[in-house]
């Protein structure tokens, strides 16, 4: 029976989730750095030093630490089975995670090898802890629900994109003779489709319902979408595997692949329209530019196959616009539930003195108004985006856009530790 | 005769919607609507949680049902009366900033409460109280 999913000290310590967003921020300030260092337009060419780093400061140092963070936060709730030895899987991912990130952008910039090869290793640990963890908290769980299956298979595309990006990292260091190109195309379909796409898909079935209070997602939708996307990934692997490749075989998983997204775009726009909460909310809006941005992705991909003369164009687009529209939409908005609920929550666990020193409510933890300057900030980062590859101007839009970001994310989530700190003092203070 | 999980899901779908509605009212500032919809809320869930603390979960007990997840359940309901006791100060006040914070406090709470009890607890005394399951129902909508 599913009795251990009921344990009263599911979560982790608030210091755990709160360490990792509170450092992300950070990434998104350096990425807008990095993209000044470049010569000229940083998008005009996306194989530039300058933009590779930037790119993985806002897939590592940014998206990954909030997703690593909030996995190690959210598996607990959802799924019902603790990470073991939380603190310290916490810490050997966060500080390698740093570490690592750091290393290998400044390697990227500086062109200097010893650094690149110094990166696999740390990032190779950090993600070799945090998905051993996981797996192993998964394998216990008790509740097989969607979730459960489409975390699970973002994190095996996740331990997939980690292990070529060691690869890659390591051969750019040393020169190894091995497909660059390919290899790439693979490392960047397993991170974004595979470990961000379904990391995004498992945690919407349970939080869209929850904060709109709309119908649930269908369940011929939850049983079958994540695995299917993740068997597109893999066929989409075949390049790796047979030299040459069937022409074909490229085309029709990529298709397969946008298809699928798209149809969770709709089905999650759809039910949104169809909730029950009818009040604006940050986290909402949030939500439905990250799924308009995720169908403007897709109709990129798509437009690329047909017209190859634009191809390289319509694929930049895409990207962008799934990384800067999509993913940092949807990460940022629920940031902006999660944290002031994790105050409040472990607030009230101070009991009577709690309650008589008052804890503050959500929207008094950060407030509501700078949550809809983000999103505008997030809107108007993607839209330049959308015209940073052949606009100058547009192009340093999108670095002023990613600093400000970054500058407002961080000053949220700094805003929300200190109200916690105060609070947490009151009520110590109450009740002795 | 439905099941335990059918019929005490469809109550909280209920609470769900008279939520949303005093919600809504609320921050539209339009405080007759408000009060009688928050009252509604109020009541309904103090009727959902009476049928949960005299009938249910000391049925679950008796049966020999597990201890740990009731007592969680019970601290669960605790925080929930608490966000309510401050949301009724708040319509009292007139005050929508207060009652949007309380609220959206609340949705969480409630959310992760329900999903909880709708998928393990529910799940649990539909399996050990089988056999006394629709006596059970009508003693709790007797509450």
């Amino acid at each position: 029976m599913k009795i251990a999913s009921l344990s009263p000290d599911q979560a982790p310590p608030i210091g755990v989730p709160l360490r990792f967003f509170a450092v992300a921020p950070v990434f998104l300030v350096l990425a807008s750095l990095l993209l000044t260092m470049g010569d000229g337009n940083p998008f005009a060419n996306t194989h530039t030093p300058a933009l590779l780093a930037a790119t993985h400061c806002i897939t590592l140092g940014f998206m990954a630490m909030i997703m690593l963070g909030a996995i190690q936060q959210v598996v607990p709730v959802l799924i019902g089975s603790q990470i073991p030895a939380s603190r310290l899987v916490a810490w050997l991912t966060m500080l390698p995670l740093i570490a690592g990130a750091l290393l290998l952008t400044s390697g990227f910039v500086l062109g200097r090898p010893a650094l690149l090869d110094l990166s696999w290793v740390l990032l190779g640990l950090a993600f070799l802890v945090f998905i051993s963890a996981s797996l192993f908290s998964l394998a216990r769980a008790t509740a097989k629900n969607p979730t459960r299956t489409a975390i699970l298979l973002s994190i095996l595309s996740l331990a997939g994109a980690v292990a070529l990006g060691m690869l890659l990292a390591r051969g750019y260091a040393v020169g190894l003779a091995i497909p660059y190109d390919r290899l790439a195309a693979a490392h960047i379909s397993l991170a974004l489709g595979g470990g961000v796409m379904l990391l995004i898909i498992g945690v919407s079935y349970q939080v869209v319902p929850m904060f709109q209070l709309t119908p649930n997602y269908p369940k011929w939708l939850t049983a079958s979408l994540a695995p299917a996307i993740f068997a597109a990934l893999l066929l989409s692997l075949m390049p790796l595997l047979f030299d040459p490749a069937p022409y074909w075989a490229g085309y029709l998983t990529e298709i397969i692949f946008w298809l699928l997204t798209s149809c969770f775009a709709v089905v999650t726009l759809k039910l949104q329209s169809q909730r029950r909460r009818r009040v604006p909310d940050a986290t909402l809006s949030f939500f439905r530019l990250g799924m308009f941005a995720l169908l403007a992705a897709a109709l990129f991909s798509l437009a690329s196959l047909l017209s190859p003369a634009y191809g390289d164009h319509l694929r930049t687009l895409s990207v962008l616009t799934f990384l800067l529209g999509f993913s940092m939409s949807v990460i940022q908005g629920m940031l902006y539930k999660i944290i002031p609920f994790l105050v409040w929550f472990h607030l009230f666990r101070g009991g009577a003195s709690a309650v008589k020193a008052g804890i503050p409510n959500m929207k008094e933890i950060i407030p509501e108004r700078w949550m809809w300057w983000h999103l505008w900030l997030n809107g108007g980062t993607l839209l330049a985006a959308l015209l940073a590859t052949w606009w100058d101007i547009a192009a340093w839009l999108v670095t002023l856009g990613l600093l400000l970001q970054g500058i407002l994310l961080g000053y949220a989530i700094f805003t929300g530790i200190s109200v916690y700190r105060i609070t947490l003092k009151r009520i110590e203070q109450l009740a002795t | 005769m439905k099941t335990i999980t059918e019929f005490m899901t469809a109550d909280h779908t209920a609470c769900d919607d008279e939520f949303a509605h005093a919600e809504e009212a609320a921050l539209a500032n339009n405080w007759s609507k408000a009060e009688t919809a928050f009252n509604k809320f109020r009541d309904d869930m103090a009727h959902h949680f009476k049928m949960e603390e005299e009938v249910l979960f000391p049925a679950l007990k008796s049966a020999g049902g597990p201890a740990g997840p009731v007592h969680v359940m019970l601290m669960e309901h605790a925080q929930i009366k608490e966000l309510l006791k401050q949301m009724a100060e708040a319509v009292a006040q007139k005050n929508a900033k207060s009652y949007g914070g309380l609220s959206e406090t609340l949705l969480i709470v409630l959310q992760q409460h329900n999903h909880k009890e709708e998928n393990i607890l529910y799940a649990i005394a539909d399996e050990i109280l089988a056999q006394e399951r629709d006596a059970l129902l009508e003693r709790m909508q007797a509450v």
